[in-house]
């Protein structure tokens, strides 16, 4: 069993990002010095014998956490634009035909648009983006373009949304995955973000955090569900809010939250006391949150990092949702596996793509290795597995968008996504025998990535 | 500025294998083709969109794009996606693609330019399944209008167009008056190749054609396409040019192992007679 988030920080990473700033937010200051030499100090064989490790790395920590406040994008001032008398909602699709998997022409457009960018903006950026554990410096310019966020806002808030539209963004994650997983997650959190504000968001919640999501510069925000223990499951949350006053309170940690760095909007997922999970919108300069980053294994790119609220006080419009209609909490975790499901598998066809191109071209024993069938059967089961995993995906997609139950059908794309797509992934790095693990092919970056994929939202624990 | 922009579909270039050339070689099966936009196309709408607007504020458009093309209902699609990226409206002359040739397109683009009048037409310099490299020149004729080819760079003046052709050895700059034909080459869409008269000098594009945006693509069932028939355009329609054959290219032949040097030089001078 993997447990999210329960290694040590890797403060290796935090300080070399400081010395080696990928984002101009984040500047070289005296702070790498001293955290650099804290690092050796907390990693020094002496503080481990005297005891002194924990307490080291805390001091460290703390002091890399006040470094990397500077650099969010918190401070985004959210405004209701305009009054709204009730939420706008879209409402489901019409269902299509009992078995159809032809693609509309929006689909298909959207899908080449995803593809291209993947391809031209993505893929080329994804090394150096690993490596520096954030988007580069243009990313977010180049996404703006896409104007993603806006799939999920409903038409009459000014976003494109006239009805459901969760398989056009399966679609979208599953080819920005295939360019790269790490940056498709950072493109699509505020998506994410969007989406949820829109199904569920109040009146007031969504003229303050849903039209900014049309602008041509929209928020960066992200969900933040994962917990930092064993067998973290979603509906067993930590994290917990108590009614205060007129407000709420509330504490807890959340780990392998999305853009960390640069968000200015968490949708956090809480017990509420004496009601169950619920999720509240906390801006990221709220006073008691903390916003670490934390690189993990995979995923890089997305900026990953924990988040811990100490006794933050919430004002009482901060739960999602109202009168109108509260969370679903279960289906907000569906929508996540599915979303999760699909950039598996985008991942997973581009190690496919990948390897059957280096098999073909790659000769050993004076002939293609793919003419070894110990090659050619291994590359044939990831070809049916993925094909499973995507069908198992747009279903769950399909019935979401047209308003029926896909509780079963997401759990199923999620099971076999996180099964098969750390086999997919090591099957990537076995194909390429030494090259899978460099770093001059991707396959390790990819099997990486779907490790991490397969412990969103408490995947295999479950 | 009003500008035309003559798009063309054509099977996916990244799955040419699919092809299939039935027995007898008489047409292509074209069943299960990919098809994409002609790339030349694509940079003639970047370009087109370029010189309608201001670089700065690229939504606002300041002019009029039209973006035309000939095929069955499915080439709907390539329109459609054009209007994503930010074409005002489009033109669909209905018609198969067995029917039609360079000399047919050409004539019936003219009766299009004539009822539309635009200020220029903006095209690739050819599509690349065909690689024919006629219809603008072609149209330019029958319209009278003077023509810049292979245009790597374009910048908007008053009433003209001063227009850069890469050749062997340097850079023509051609100075066309509206109304003008110019067909583009590749090296239009880099950062600086294109400016309107509203767009600064020092702004740089993004290299490439731009990124629709995604509601876009929503939108684009809103914006205007129109159906013409190609009859209603063209009195002759009689094919010019017939294919009389098709034939795949000849298979690669096996290489050969050579045991030493000496055998290596014999064989390179008496088989394939290279030294």
């Amino acid at each position: 069993m993997r447990t999210p988030g329960a290694e040590p920080i890797e403060l290796r990473d935090l300080a070399r990002e400081l010395y080696y700033p990928a984002s101009p937010l984040m500047r070289p200051d005296p702070l790498a010095l001293a955290l650099s030499a804290l690092q050796r100090f907390s990693s020094s064989p002496a503080v481990h014998r005297l005891g002194l490790y924990r307490p080291a790395q805390r001091l460290a920590r703390a002091v890399v956490r006040e470094g990397f406040r500077v650099g969010t994008e918190a401070g985004r001032r959210f405004t209701a634009a305009r009054a709204l008398a009730r939420p706008e909602r879209v409402g489901p699709a019409s269902p299509g035909d009992l078995f159809d998997l032809n693609l509309t022409e929006e689909q298909q457009l959207a899908r080449e648009l995803a593809q291209r960018f993947a391809n031209e903006v993505l893929r080329p950026a994804a090394h150096d983006a690993d490596a520096a554990c954030a988007p580069p410096a243009d990313f977010y310019t180049r996404l703006d373009e896409l104007a993603l966020s806006a799939l999920a806002v409903p038409s009459a808030l000014g976003g494109a949304a006239t009805e459901a539209s969760v398989v056009t963004h399966a679609l979208v994650a599953e080819d920005l995955a295939r360019g790269d997983a790490g940056l498709a997650v950072a493109a699509l959190a505020p998506l994410a973000a969007a989406h949820a504000l829109s199904r569920w968001g109040s009146a007031d919640q969504q003229a303050r955090y849903l039209t900014p999501f049309v602008e041509p510069t929209p928020p960066r925000a992200a969900l933040a569900i994962c917990e930092p223990r064993p067998l973290f499951d979603p509906t067993a949350l930590s994290t917990r809010a108590r009614a205060d006053g007129a407000g709420f309170v509330l504490t807890g940690e959340k780990s392998l939250v999305p853009l960390v760095g640069g968000a200015a909007l968490f949708l956090v997922a809480a017990n509420l006391e004496g009601k169950g999970p619920r999720v509240f919108v906390v801006e990221a300069d709220a006073a008691g949150l903390t916003a670490t980053r934390e690189p993990a294994m995979g995923l890089r790119a997305a900026g990953l990092g924990r988040v811990t609220f100490d006794e933050v006080r919430l004002p009482e419009r901060a739960l999602l949702g109202d009168a109108f209609g509260s969370v679903d909490f279960m289906q907000l975790i569906d929508l996540a596996r599915t979303a999760t499901s699909a950039l598996t598998v985008g991942v997973a066809q581009a190690v496919l793509d990948y390897t059957i191109a280096y098999a073909n071209e790659r000769h050993a024993f004076g002939e293609p290795i793919s003419h070894r069938q110990a090659v050619a059967f291994m590359i044939a089961d990831v070809g049916v597995e993925l094909e499973g995993m995507r069908l198992l995906t747009w279903r769950a997609a399909a019935r979401a968008e047209q308003g029926l139950s896909f509780h079963r059908e997401a759990f199923l794309a999620r099971a076999l996504c996180a099964d098969k797509g750390v086999e997919i992934g090591t099957h990537g790095v076995q194909l390429l025998g030494g090259h899978g693990f460099i770093k001059d092919h991707p396959v390790e970056r990819w099997y990486r990535d779907l490790m991490t994929l397969s412990v969103m939202e408490g995947g295999l624990s479950l | 500025m009003k500008i035309l922009v003559p798009l063309k579909r054509v099977a996916d270039p990244d799955n040419a294998n699919k092809i299939k050339i039935p027995a007898g070689g008489a047409t292509i099966d074209t069943t299960g083709l990919e098809w994409k936009p002609n790339p030349f196309d694509e940079y003639a709408l970047e370009a087109a969109l370029r010189l309608t607007e201001n670089g700065a504020t690229p939504k606002t458009r300041g002019g009029e794009v039209i973006v035309v093309t000939f095929g069955p209902k499915e080439c709907e699609t390539t329109l459609r996606a054009a209007l994503a990226t930010g074409a005002d409206r489009a033109i669909r002359v209905d018609a198969k693609d067995d029917e039609l040739d360079g000399s047919i397109v050409a004539k019936a683009l003219r009766a299009i330019v004539d009822k539309e009048k635009p200020d220029a037409v903006v095209m690739g310099k050819q599509a690349v399944d065909g690689d024919s490299n006629q219809i603008g020149q072609m149209l330019a004729q029958h319209l009278g209008w003077p023509q810049a080819t292979f245009a790597a760079t374009i910048e908007e003046e008053d009433g003209a167009l001063l227009v850069g052709r890469e050749v062997d050895g340097g850079v023509i700059t051609l100075r066309v008056k509206l109304p003008a034909l110019v067909t583009v080459d590749l090296r239009i869409v880099a950062p600086t190749s294109v400016y309107s008269k509203q767009t600064k000098r020092d702004f740089k594009y993004n290299d490439g054609v731009r990124f629709a945006a995604l509601p876009a693509i929503m939108a684009a069932k809103k914006k205007p396409l129109a159906e013409l028939k190609l009859a209603e355009l063209v009195s002759d329609t009689a094919l010019k040019v017939q294919y009389s054959r098709f034939e795949a290219p000849p298979s690669r032949k096996a290489g050969i192992k050579v045991k030493d040097v000496a055998e290596l030089v014999t064989r390179l001078k008496n088989e394939a007679k290279v030294i």
